[in-house]
């Protein structure tokens, strides 16, 4: 029976985040966390499987200390026990530290036969984590699945390519990311929220997992983040004639590029 | 002092929000143009453990406390507050069954209930100026090991959808006007009609109708609280109901000011966004302040009753507050939204008519004063 890993992030809601109309930076104060978009899918995605053929799911998340608010809520979503390090390296970490800090806890807490994450996380969308985890662990990695099945140690997936679609079948322990469109996660009911207090749950503390100061400094930094506002030309076209006005418009669309 | 929600009342209310997201609105404005009972939607709210949220563990309730029920009803409101209401007198009914019932009618109903196999209601006003005066009283007479009911309840909310109607009826002789005894009746039992459906101002997915008792034979057994044991029962509940529907107009509340301060975002007048005027503003603030304000008094009386203390003046409070300030909140939002808000299209005129329902049902506005009047004195 499968053991997943499912490696999760707990974001800031971008709904709750107002972008400043003046100089459009970002105004956080009031957002609330929740558990990255693509990682809802990749926890569900391993209940299911469990929950239909047997195994278990462990999570684990790296961040800041916020990360403790978010072990129920993954509890109640299907996870068997949850995995936490808490550490204020995780503010400014980069795809790099990230990665060392879970392919670091991984060793420690595993081995598991699938490891799962969202293809990407809501606030960045490195779409980095799957691939460097499992260049540190030594295992293949398949991204951009949206459909999965686990079967006596085979792991077949269906990825979703630019123009195509591939299927693919591993043998072995894999890491593996995935698409929102492989499920729809669930709405956990009030007994899974009130049973996720009963589930484990343990803190890693970072200096357990052998990870050297060098080895949490980040190579890209980020120096800003400014919402992004869309311009238009606001351009009309009201010609007496409505034929005159679609030509019009059509030459104009032509002229950009658009046909 | 701590406002703070816990983890689970947190993440409850999280739930109901996504259900009322994904469930609710795609369907409410259809079911109130249409009327129609929503099953399914309830079977799925059952599906989901909130039909037992309030009851107890041995009965296979939830026991997530009044704090989770007042998360999930405000919740369930901002989308469609007639399937609140449904879940609410259920809700209503199953409490008298586990806080009143003996042993057996727990153990005959309530796991049911708790799992929403079955759907129970409050059957409690009657068409005179008070329960047991009028042609239409429902009056009991014992006989035997039995009860006999003739009469009428009248406004009874989940009517011909319930499985256990909640009955309060006077057993005659009485000892005084007010003595109430309260019995489970099963909607299947002999001589039980449903009159026709009521055309409601709102909340129309819920459906109302006066029951009719037609020398319908209960056992003695279906008595609970024992003979004229009623009143305490339905003040107690009436209380409640009070404290679910300010949840209820809290939810409607906080919907129709996100919608119309959206609207006023997007709405150009005068070359700029009319949330940039202060008259729309103002209009916005109030109603935002009016529903917050609310909400904290709904928070705190539903602590209380989960402390099992004493809860009935609070109650009455914000009962009192929002029968005031309920309608306003929708006159308000309607208005900032000007002609679109006016239009069917639009939710607010389904709100606004819900809205009516949740502060004037149940006690009416000038009820609840007497009670503070009391508390006060």
């Amino acid at each position: 029976m499968p053991k997943f890993l499912v490696l999760y992030k707990w974001t800031l809601d971008e709904q709750d985040i107002k972008i400043k109309s003046d100089d459009l930076s970002l105004d956080a104060s009031r957002a609330k966390g929740k558990i990255s978009d693509f990682d809802r899918n990749a926890i569900e995605e391993a209940a299911r499987i469990v929950e239909a053929k047997g195994g278990s799911v462990d999570v684990l998340t790296y961040g800041s200390a916020a990360v403790k608010q978010s072990l129920k809520d993954v509890l109640s979503r299907g996870a068997d026990k949850a995995y936490w390090i808490a550490d204020a390296s995780a503010e400014t970490a980069d795809a790099v530290v990230t990665a060392k800090v879970l392919a670091a806890a991984i060793r420690k807490i595993g081995p598991y036969d699938v490891i799962l994450t969202g293809e990407g996380s809501s606030d960045q969308f490195n779409q980095q984590t799957a691939p460097r985890v499992a260049a540190l662990l030594g295992l293949p990695c398949l991204s951009l699945v949206h459909k999965l099945d686990v079967e006596a140690g085979t792991v077949s997936v269906t990825r979703k390519l630019a123009v195509c679609t591939e299927q693919a079948t591993v043998s072995g322990p894999v890491v593996v990311s995935v698409l929102s469109d492989i499920n729809k996660p669930r709405i956990p009911g009030l007994k899974q929220v009130l049973g996720a207090a009963k589930k484990p749950n343990e803190e890693i503390a970072l200096g357990s997992l052998g990870v050297s100061p060098a080895d949490l400094q980040p190579k890209a930094v980020r120096r800003s983040a400014k919402g992004f506002v869309m311009t238009r030309k606001n351009v009309v076209f009201k010609d007496a004639n409505p034929a005159d006005s679609v030509a019009k418009l059509v030459s104009s669309l032509v002229s950009e590029g658009l046909f | 002092m701590n406002f703070e929600l816990t983890d689970e009342q947190r993440l409850i209310g999280q739930s109901a929000r996504a259900f009322a997201k994904e469930y609710l609105d795609p369907i409410a404005a259809d079911l109130d143009h249409s009327g129609t009972y929503p099953k399914a939607i309830i079977e799925q709210l059952a599906g989901y453990d909130f039909l037992g949220l309030l009851l107890p563990e041995e009965v296979g309730g939830a026991a997530a406390g009044a704090v989770s029920y007042i998360e999930v009803i405000e919740a369930l409101s901002r989308s469609c507050p007639a399937v609140a209401t449904i879940l609410t007198n259920h809700t209503l009914g199953a409490l008298a069954v586990v806080d009143w019932g003996s042993d057996k009618q727990k153990k005959d109903y309530a796991p049911a209930l708790a799992k929403g196999e079955r759907l129970a209601t409050l059957a409690i006003y009657e068409k005179g100026p008070a329960p047991g005066v009028g042609p239409d009283a429902l009056l009991a007479a014992r006989q035997g090991e039995h009860y006999v009911l003739n009469g009428t309840k009248a406004f009874v909310r989940n009517a011909g959808v319930a499985d256990l109607y909640v009955v309060f009826a006077t057993v005659e002789p009485a000892p005084d006007k007010r003595a109430l005894s309260v019995f489970l009746v099963d909607a299947r039992t002999p001589g039980l009609t449903i009159g026709p459906r009521l055309e409601t101002m709102g909340l129309k997915a819920c459906p109302v109708a006066h029951v009719i008792f037609s020398n319908v034979s209960v056992p003695a057994a279906a008595l609970v609280g024992g003979e004229n044991g009623g009143t305490a029962i339905a003040t107690t509940l009436l209380a409640k109901a009070a404290v679910f529907e300010a949840a209820q107009t809290v939810g409607i509340g906080k919907a129709a000011v996100k919608h119309a301060a959206d609207y006023a975002k997007q709405r150009v007048q005068f070359g700029r966004p009319i949330a940039s005027l202060q008259a729309i503003q103002t209009l916005l603030a109030d109603v935002a302040t009016d529903a917050h304000l609310a909400w904290l008094g709904v928070q705190r009386t539903a602590q209380l009753i989960e402390d099992g203390q004493p809860f009935e003046t609070d109650a009455a409070m914000v009962k009192a507050f929002l029968a005031r300030v309920g309608s306003k909140m929708l006159i308000d939002t309607v208005q900032v939204e000007g002609g679109f808000g006016y239009s069917e299209f639009m939710p607010l005129p389904r709100l606004f008519r819900d809205i009516a329902g949740t502060t004037l049902l149940d006690a009416p506005a000038d009820f609840p004063d007497e009670i503070i009047a009391e508390a006060i004195a």
